[in-house]
């Protein structure tokens, strides 16, 4: 039977390019870390179970290059095999510790298992490189790869630069290609940023879609005839998919959401936090500042502060009724909207990957039975890609998304306002002088032609959107002011030392090891 | 830059020769009274910057600002700024002009493309659908819908940062648990078992032991074995440990947050 409708999940992964080989140590790089103990090694592992039992599925997942070059750069790989050693290690001090209260011991002998097998999967499995295990998963036909900006600039703020738009959109593809060996049929717009018009830079590189939030197709115009349930050609002739906001609520939702319920592990009590400070002295960082080691004893519980111990069997079968939830949800609301459509519509789930496992410790196994449950339990709708869709519907309607994001407000208040406006007089006239600067050098010669790629690099790292996103949240923010500012400083020396002819070679040739991303950038990008 | 439908933003600076410049235009009686505002222009619908704006107001700037959130109120216009010198007469000596911004839309278009027919009442319903509102939201409520469903309460991106602990529970709150810790010395090759369970000794002799106490009384059996396997010494510790009054908050305290994993968001 022809499915009513079709539901595509889209993950957007993404971490700001965070590398500092020189400290031994450096409480930022846990960011990477954690996110492959608790997000992508948990997502790989279970998609590659998935698709080894026979369950057919199609997800989408964006990957940002800053993410891929951190991901196979053998410095962080050596540094996160380092970070999970010290995670067994306390987890056997924990064993051991714990041997007398059972719920806790029990709980001690599950991360045990967790980062023992996390070990043997990042070792003995992917070899250290996690690309290519998605790699494979998108050439089995299971996983939609699709690429995203260079360092998640957020494209709106940046209108007035034209090449340094396309330079984001650029390197990202070019990135994406490296890692995947074909082209990017999808792209991801950082925050779902859009600008009207910015369509057209993707065309070119032969992307087929991106993703907006809802009221970027609902207050498109001519006005949406299928709303956010069908995708809308832009007049460049790229798609634009819009997010659907009843599943993603149920998700994100602070009162609504699944992440929520009581009996979920609690994100907030870690024993980075709970125990006798010289004990988990070894497992801090060099300032000895207490934090999130990883191991969380207790479940959510309510709204007290007395937790309860967290119930494994439990939260597993809270998240098995949660996926069941959110499938017959869907199967609902794609049958009402068949009655209002005259064809099957896409449901477009975009999420952030690192909610789930990270925040949301039961998010994979969630999402594992999710795709179990909808291709064993129901035959209302299928899963499917952005991509897949213009197979069954290659025609449809034109119109011009409006400006959005899905950030708080819906438009790039999260980005501009009194905590950090400041950052774009600098970034603004940054790119105008790369524009000048690469139109100045045709034929550099090769010391030259490196100093002007390591200042596209600082340009490239200084528009990363989380320097904006964490000076707004106030969490972090002397770390974010201080790359941004190591960026600007960079990249004026840079500016000052070939405007003189004059470059610092022992410098430069630092610079490139530090930031060693995007190894095949061309400067020459933004001469066009 | 913009903000948002109805806020954009604006930065400059101004060298100073450009201000003199400006300046030198005066006549004697203008410096008087002079002020320094932004013009903002209603340029909407217009290509060129020859036709005359649709309407323009001027913002007095104070102090030494350099850039400004100006309250247009209006979505789906365009605009320009100028920034200049104004004389009490009403002279307008622009300094710098912007770039021309447009605000989005806030609502829906009131195109519709004949071959892509919708009526409001599918728009309205579809778009309840969206927002996430149940089935067919009634079109008079849209603008609560906007506000509440559609744009609050969202998130932003993140990075698996983690945020500043919170007690859940708002005001004064304690946690007090009790590790015992085990350790004696013995001869470098002797085996030390706690419980049955062997424990690590050091190269120097000595092993230590650390477990979260509970509540109640413990008898706790360590077996010592000499390195040649032969004599055995035993000692069995007993503990216990209670507790007395209650660390529970009171349940008085203020409507609790409860602390949803959001990421990015403290």
């Amino acid at each position: 039977m022809e499915p009513q409708g079709f539901l595509a999940i889209v993950l957007h992964t993404h971490l700001p390019f965070i590398r500092h080989p020189e400290h031994a140590e450096f409480l930022e790089e846990r960011w990477l870390f954690e996110a492959i103990t608790e997000t992508y090694l948990p997502l790989l592992e279970r998609f590659q179970r998935l698709a080894n039992d026979g369950v057919p599925y199609r997800l989408t997942m964006s990957f940002t290059p800053t993410l891929l070059a951190m991901l196979s750069d053998g410095l962080l790989q050596a540094r996160y095999l380092r970070h999970l050693e010290k995670l067994i290690e306390l987890s056997e001090k924990e064993i051991e510790r714990t041997r007398w209260m059972p719920p806790f011991h029990r709980l001690a002998l599950l991360y045990h298992h967790r980062f023992t097998s996390a070990r043997r999967l990042y070792v003995d499995g992917f070899h250290r490189n996690l690309i290519q295990p998605f790699r494979e998963l998108s050439d089995r036909g299971y996983l939609e790869p699709i690429a995203s900006c260079a360092t998640h600039g957020f494209l709106p703020l940046m209108n007035e630069q034209r090449t340094a738009v396309r330079a984001q959109i650029h390197v990202g593809v070019q990135v994406f290609e490296q890692a995947f060996g074909k082209r990017p049929v999808g792209f991801w717009l950082p925050e779902c940023g859009y600008h009207p018009g910015h369509d057209a830079f993707l065309k070119p590189f032969g992307i087929r879609y991106f993703l907006t939030d809802a009221h970027g197709i609902l207050f498109g115009s001519p006005r949406p005839k299928y709303g956010v349930y069908a995708p809308a050609i832009c007049p460049s002739g790229v798609a634009a998919f819009g997010r659907d906001l009843e599943s993603s609520k149920s998700v994100w939702s602070a009162e609504a959401g699944y992440p929520g319920d009581v009996d979920y592990r609690e994100f907030y009590r870690d024993i980075g936090y709970d125990l006798e400070y010289d004990y988990v002295r070894p497992y801090l960082n060099g300032d000895g500042s207490r934090l999130n080691t990883g191991i969380k004893y207790y479940r959510i519980t309510g709204t007290t502060s007395d937790k309860q111990p967290y119930d494994p069997d439990r939260a597993l079968d809270t998240a098995s009724q949660h996926a069941g939830n959110f499938m017959c949800n869907r199967e609902k609301q794609i049958a009402f909207l068949r009655t209002v459509m005259d064809r099957a519509p896409i449901v477009v789930s975009p999420y952030d990957a690192e909610l789930f496992g990270h925040w949301w410790f039961e998010g994979p196994d969630w999402l594992e039975f999710l795709i179990r449950k909808v291709h064993f339990d129901q035959k209302t709708f299928q899963l499917i890609t952005p991509s897949d869709y213009f197979q069954r519907y290659p025609i449809n309607q034109q119109l011009e998304p409006s400006m959005s994001s899905w950030g708080n407000g819906g438009y790039n208040d999260v980005w501009l306002n009194g905590s950090n406006d400041w950052l774009y007089c600098h970034l603004h006239q940054m790119a105008e002088r790369m524009t000048e600067q690469a139109k100045a050098h045709h034929q550099p010669d090769p010391l030259t032609h490196r100093a002007l790629n390591q200042m596209a690099r600082e340009l490239l790292l200084a528009q990363s959107s989380d320097w904006a996103f964490i000076l707004k949240t106030q969490t972090h923010t002397a770390y974010a002011y201080r790359r941004f500012r190591d960026h600007l400083a960079r990249f004026t020396v840079l500016d000052d030392a070939l405007r003189r002819q004059a470059i610092d070679e022992p410098w430069l040739a630092e610079r490139e090891a530090a930031d060693n991303l995007f190894p095949r950038l061309d400067y020459r990008i933004y001469a066009t | 830059m913009v903000k948002d439908p109805w806020w954009i933003f604006a930065y400059w600076e101004i060298q100073p020769k450009t201000e003199r410049a400006a300046r030198s235009q005066l006549l004697p009686e203008e410096i008087a009274g002079l002020q320094s505002v932004l013009r903002v222009y209603d340029v909407t619908g217009m290509d060129g910057s020859a036709q005359p704006a649709h309407g323009a107001f001027d913002i007095g700037l104070s102090g030494l600002a350099t850039n400004w959130y100006i309250h247009t109120n209006a979505p789906h216009h365009a605009f320009v700024v100028e920034i200049g010198l104004l004389t009490s007469r009403g002279r307008f000596l622009p300094l710098a002009r912007s770039n021309r911004v447009t605000t989005p839309r806030f609502g829906p278009s009131d195109v519709i493309d004949a071959s892509w027919i919708t009526t409001d009442e599918a728009y309205w319903k579809l778009f309840g659908a969206s927002a996430g509102v149940g089935i067919g939201a009634s079109p008079l409520a849209w603008s609560q819908v906007l506000a509440q469903q559609l744009f609050s309460g969202n998130w932003s991106s993140p990075s698996p940062v983690g945020p500043s602990r919170h007690s859940a529970v708002r005001g004064f709150w304690v946690r007090v648990n009790a590790d015992l810790v085990i350790h004696g010395a013995t001869e470098p090759r002797a085996s030390v078992a706690i419980e049955g369970q062997p424990v690590a000794v050091r190269p120097d002799g000595t092993f230590s032991l650390r477990v979260a106490l509970p509540a109640g009384t413990q008898t706790i059996t360590i077996d010592v074995t000499a390195p040649d396997g032969r004599q055995t010494r035993t000692v069995t510790p007993v503990v216990t440990l209670a507790w007395a009054g209650s660390l529970t908050p009171e349940t008085t305290t203020p409507k609790a947050q409860l602390h949803h994993p959001r990421p990015g968001s403290p």
